[in-house]
């Protein structure tokens, strides 16, 4: 390769370099969740009662639903019949975690919110933060779906999303 | 040659230019340009207007950063009022205000809103702090939390009582009781700064 062969395909790298690092973030982009057909991370956070749960031991087995939500998220309680709906039809076919998001939350408050309302997922309780970070949660009735081969299918917020409809795509493949 | 090795240089200015945004905190997936001051740099000044749970504050008194010298001023952007995101941020703050910043420190959330719809924000909330309107993102472009189609990015960042920059996170998220954490030991620690 000659000097100036060398030269210009530097300056070409330099630009696409340039290019690359001066792409805008989209519109909040800091709050879009992780992305669909990502692999979902596995990570191992505990329950409320502080014993220890690996998500991971289910990711790439079978199908997997995971809710962040919190005692004080409206739009988590307005979501609550879907979830139990899609567990009475699902339940047997894809594991259901619904995980505590631990602000502004207290374990006692929490186990006295699961006590009285009674989800139809098992609890978990993030206070590290650790699954927050490895999904890039946006916000709280963030739920997000993880097929039987451990990519991320789905992702979704508020309170009217149609679980069955997602569950039914995942849970019959 | 020399040519060659000012393009060279340039490159790896650029890439310096980018790296502190990957180590500020660690949670950055996403490269991206920003700017806005470094910890130990002093706070650019602004003048907004503002609103609290109360009222729209007079538009003859707007909040002034300088006016606070002397004192510890968290300044918290974010995307937009009543977005699920935001709201959790905001009351978290709200309800945790003493754990997280405890007595005479100045706390102000800023985003692009109108200052009515920040009277309504946080009435709803019951926000214990004011909410400052940059419509223009004007400031926030100063501390490199200017977004796109009005939403301002998640930053949060401690003014210490000099007026310098004690603490940035410019991927702060609403939902990381890390990154609370984090933050509330900033603030103790820029008391005394």
């Amino acid at each position: 390769m000659t000097f100036e062969r060398g030269y210009r395909l530097f300056l070409r790298s330099i630009g696409l370099l340039a290019a690359l690092i001066a792409r805008p973030i989209p519109a909040h982009a800091q709050d879009e969740g992780i992305a669909v057909g990502a692999k979902a991370p596995a990570v191992a956070i505990h329950d409320v009662d502080g014993k220890p749960v690996d998500i991971g031991q289910y990711i790439g087995k079978k199908p997997v639903l995971l809710e962040f939500w919190a005692t004080w998220c409206e739009r988590c309680e307005a979501l609550l019949p879907r979830v139990r709906a899609a567990k009475a039809a699902f339940g047997d076919k894809v594991e259901f975690f619904g995980v505590n998001v631990a602000v502004n939350q207290t374990p006692d408050r929490v186990r006295r919110w699961v006590e009285e309302n009674k989800p139809p997922y098992r609890t978990l309780y993030d206070d590290e933060g650790t699954s927050i970070r490895a999904y890039n949660v946006p916000t709280t009735s963030y739920v997000v779906v993880v097929d039987r081969t451990g990519k991320v299918a789905y992702t979704g917020t508020g309170g009217t999303q149609d679980i069955s409809a997602v569950l039914r795509t995942v849970a019959e493949k | 040659m020399v040519r060659f090795a000012r393009i060279l240089l340039a490159g790896s200015s650029l890439l310096a230019s980018v790296s502190p945004l990957a180590a500020q905190g660690g949670y950055s997936p996403t490269v991206a340009l920003v700017s806005g001051p470094d910890v130990g740099r002093q706070a650019p000044g602004f003048s907004l207007p503002w609103a609290n749970k109360d009222s729209v504050g007079p538009a003859s008194a707007p909040y002034e950063l300088w006016r606070d010298r002397g004192k510890t001023v968290v300044l918290a952007f974010y995307p937009k009022d009543f977005t699920s995101g935001c709201t959790a941020e905001m009351r978290t703050f709200a309800e945790q205000y003493d754990s997280l910043f405890g007595p005479d420190i100045v706390v102000v959330g800023i985003s692009a809103d109108s200052v009515e719809t920040h009277a309504r924000f946080a009435s709803s909330l019951n926000l214990p702090f004011r909410l400052l309107s940059d419509p223009q993102q004007k400031v926030a472009a100063k501390y490199g939390s200017k977004g796109d189609e009005g939403y301002m990015h998640r930053t949060v960042y401690v003014v210490g009582p000099k007026g310098t920059v004690t603490y940035r996170n410019l991927r702060f998220n609403a939902l990381d009781p890390k990154q609370y954490a984090e933050l509330a030991g900033a603030v103790r620690a820029a008391k005394g700064s």
